[in-house]
């Protein structure tokens, strides 16, 4: 067939699309500058601005480092995943699919520098690390998987198919992603100090999280993208990530109730703490809501085909599911932070002048740490967005080309 | 040289980087200049040639005046809402003592402190090493290398870190303490006062109890007055099951004491 028209590039869409586009980048600019505002201010007051205690020394910020390293699994363990076994059927979201790891991976490194005291001697880690901390292990795998995203990334953008190497990557991709996910997951694990991360089922449990929210996340971006260009993968690929994602909750559902049953039925008092907290204490709502409406009803839809053919209610699920996991996030930190091991009145000194002392402190973050992650989400989807307009859309455009001159070539392919 | 951020962090207070390290020399001779009675009180009992030191409470001596836990303050300059020695109280709250057998009330006092892990958590887990163990088994903290990511304060099983979480304050008109005062960012805890330690002088709360409920010393040097004791009472040592090893110990109390 022939067009007139050059190609419609995305780069250049209608001009009625201008709008939105515009927004966006404007929604993109307010977020980071946010960001800066809000560190800028935590750099000159210090810590203190945060809702961080002497008891919970840890908060949002390493919810959000935990989470994000989390998400950045599925993009990598889709492409490498498929890859291994051979299959062609999520080529199509490949791209997209690294792109969402290697942001995820950035953030999760750029989310750490607002939880340290001193981020201007963070070099301290490089000059003098100390090898048996879980911490040094981390920074290294982080690195090396932020590496992996980039040669990836650059494999799969070559004009010519590199089907070999990317193989290979794959090889690697893999245990690299177990291990990024289990030493985080160590980093609280190692600690005598808090029993409830204390079990081995946590490296288990952080991967499986890891493999929900990276999945879900994978898919909503792919569903955006889809609306607001004129990328478009098979539609099979949403059903095949939604299958994925029944199985990936399932799992992660199942490793949770053991260690929560193994946890209960010990019945030992450092245990039953922070379990009491979870079921009928300060964090109920959100472990309840997050059992409900982060792993159930989403599950239902992945499971259900009737439920997941509507593309529409799958993202509403997928959603939900990363809604759960940052939620199960929190839920796995705050019960480990308010439970110290001495915990004899008067409690803990409270930090600051005229903070007194605290028996049982309450975590609330203000508004310096939300503004901060605002920051880092909008540095997180600046990311994405340069990737995705500078690598996933051009790719459609020329295999949109592709498709409309060879169609039953593609069909054929795909069956 | 002093380092960017130690200037950086005395710009924001204001003050000259130099001048805590010149203080310190400064006033770490002041205890060179106390009355002989008073070093005489303080003097560390017998010490071998490898030392490691402990600290044994004795809880039936302690009355919970919390002494020790204010000289520990000015002798370490340690800013407001932060102690690195707190006295907690047996029982739900503070006011609200124990109640112990036939509904009699009880006192009892836990003074605590960093037991000064022989195999530290929060060692083991610092990325940079700031966190470390000196020739003497004083667990210590290296301001300069911290970078302030209080994973140490996760790990430690007794909560006894403290966090210099905005720029360290003063209470007006106190006198500054005997060691240089730590920057905004980093962390911070009992070092046995190594300081004194180094004058041959016991640490401060020791000397201040009014109890004598504290004894320090050597634990390596078999005629110690900490080593004698320990042989004769026992002692205890907090969550010893962690297996962290404190070197601060605790003598029960042998009788009760009820209101
Ligand atoms: S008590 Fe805490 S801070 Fe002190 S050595 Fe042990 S783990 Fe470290
Ligand atoms: S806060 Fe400082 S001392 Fe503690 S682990 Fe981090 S670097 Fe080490
Ligand atoms: S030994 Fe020194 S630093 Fe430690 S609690 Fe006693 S006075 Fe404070």
């Amino acid at each position: 067939m022939t067009t007139l028209a050059p190609p419609a590039t995305p780069t250049s869409p209608p001009a009625e699309r201008r709008g939105p586009r515009y927004a966006w980048y404007a929604t993109l600019a307010v977020g980071l500058g946010i960001g800066l505002f809000s560190y800028g201010y935590q750099l000159t007051g210090g810590l203190a601005v945060t809702g961080l205690t002497n008891t919970v020394t840890w908060g949002l910020y390493i919810v959000v480092f935990m989470f994000l390293v989390g998400v950045s699994a599925g993009g990598l363990i889709v492409v490498a995943g498929s890859e291994l076994v051979g299959s062609h059927r999520m080529e199509s979201l490949n791209r997209l699919a690294v792109i969402v790891s290697g942001t995820a991976v950035a953030a999760a490194a750029v989310s750490i520098i607002p939880d340290l005291g001193r981020p201007f001697m963070a070099w301290q880690m490089m000059v003098s690390p100390q090898l048996m901390s879980p911490l040094v292990w981390d920074m290294a795998v982080i690195t090396v998987y932020l590496t992996i995203a980039g040669i990836d990334l650059w494999i799969l953008t070559r004009p010519k198919p590199m089907p070999r190497s990317l193989r290979i990557m794959a090889m690697i991709t893999l245990p690299v992603a177990v291990l990024v996910h289990s030493v985080t997951a160590w980093i609280f694990g190692f600690l005598i100090a808090r029993p409830f991360w204390n079990t081995a089922i946590l490296a288990p449990l952080f991967i499986s999280s890891a493999l929900v929210s990276g999945t879900a996340l994978v898919l909503i971006i792919a569903w955006t993208v889809r609306r607001v260009s004129s990328w478009e993968p098979p539609s099979h690929v949403f059903q095949d990530l939604a299958k994925l994602l029944a199985w990936f909750v399932a799992v992660d559902f199942f490793l949770l109730v053991a260690e929560l049953v193994t946890a209960f039925t010990s019945q030992t008092e450092y245990h039953l703490a922070p379990l009491e907290m979870l079921f009928s204490g300060r964090q109920a709502p959100l472990f309840w809501g997050q059992l409900g409406f982060g792993v159930l009803l989403p599950f239902l839809v992945y499971a259900i085909p009737k439920l997941r053919a509507r593309t529409g209610l799958l993202v509403a699920a997928a959603v939900l599911s990363v809604l759960g996991v940052f939620a199960k996030r929190v839920n796995i930190l705050m019960p480990g932070m308010y439970e110290p091991q001495i915990n004899l009145p008067p409690g803990a000194s409270g930090g600051v002048p005229g903070g007194g002392f605290v028996l049982d402190q309450l975590y609330v973050p203000t508004w310096v740490e939300y503004g901060v992650v605002i920051g880092i989400g909008a540095f997180a989807a600046t990311l994405i967005t340069i990737g995705v307009r500078r690598w996933v859309l051009p790719q459609a455009a020329a295999e949109g080309a592709d498709v409309e001159d060879a169609g039953d070539d593609e069909a054929a392919r795909t069956h | 040289m002093p380092d960017a951020t130690d200037v950086l962090g005395s710009l924001l207070a204001g003050g000259d980087p130099n001048e805590g390290q010149a203080a310190m020399v400064e006033r770490t001779s002041a205890i060179e200049a106390l009355p002989a009675a008073s070093r005489e009180w303080g003097e560390i009992d017998a010490r071998s040639d490898a030392p490691r030191w402990g600290m044994l409470v004795d809880t039936e001596r302690c009355i919970g005046c919390w002494s020790c836990a204010v000289i520990c303050r000015s002798e370490n300059d340690v800013a407001l809402g932060m102690w690195w020695n707190r006295i907690l109280t047996a029982g739900d709250d503070l006011d609200t003592p124990k109640v112990g057998e036939h509904g009699q009330l009880e006192m009892e006092w836990m003074p605590l402190a960093c037991q000064h892990c022989s195999d530290a958590p929060c060692e083991k887990v610092c990325p940079t090493a700031a966190t470390y163990t000196n020739d003497e088994g004083i667990v210590l903290v290296d301001a300069d290398k911290c970078i302030g990511c209080r994973y140490c304060m996760a790990a430690c099983p007794y909560g006894v870190r403290v966090f210099n979480w905005g720029e360290p304050e003063k209470a007006p008109g106190v006198e500054e303490g005997m060691v240089q005062a730590r920057p905004v960012g980093t962390v911070e805890k009992c070092s046995l006062c190594v300081h004194r330690i180094g004058e041959g002088q016991e640490p401060s709360c020791v000397v201040s109890c009014p109890a004598q409920a504290r004894i320090f010393g050597d634990l390596n040097a078999p005629d110690s007055r900490i080593n004698r004791l320990l042989h004769d009472r026992g002692g205890d040592q907090l969550l010893k099951e962690k297996g962290t090893q404190p070197k601060v110990h605790y003598l029960p109390p042998r009788r009760r004491r009820s209101l």
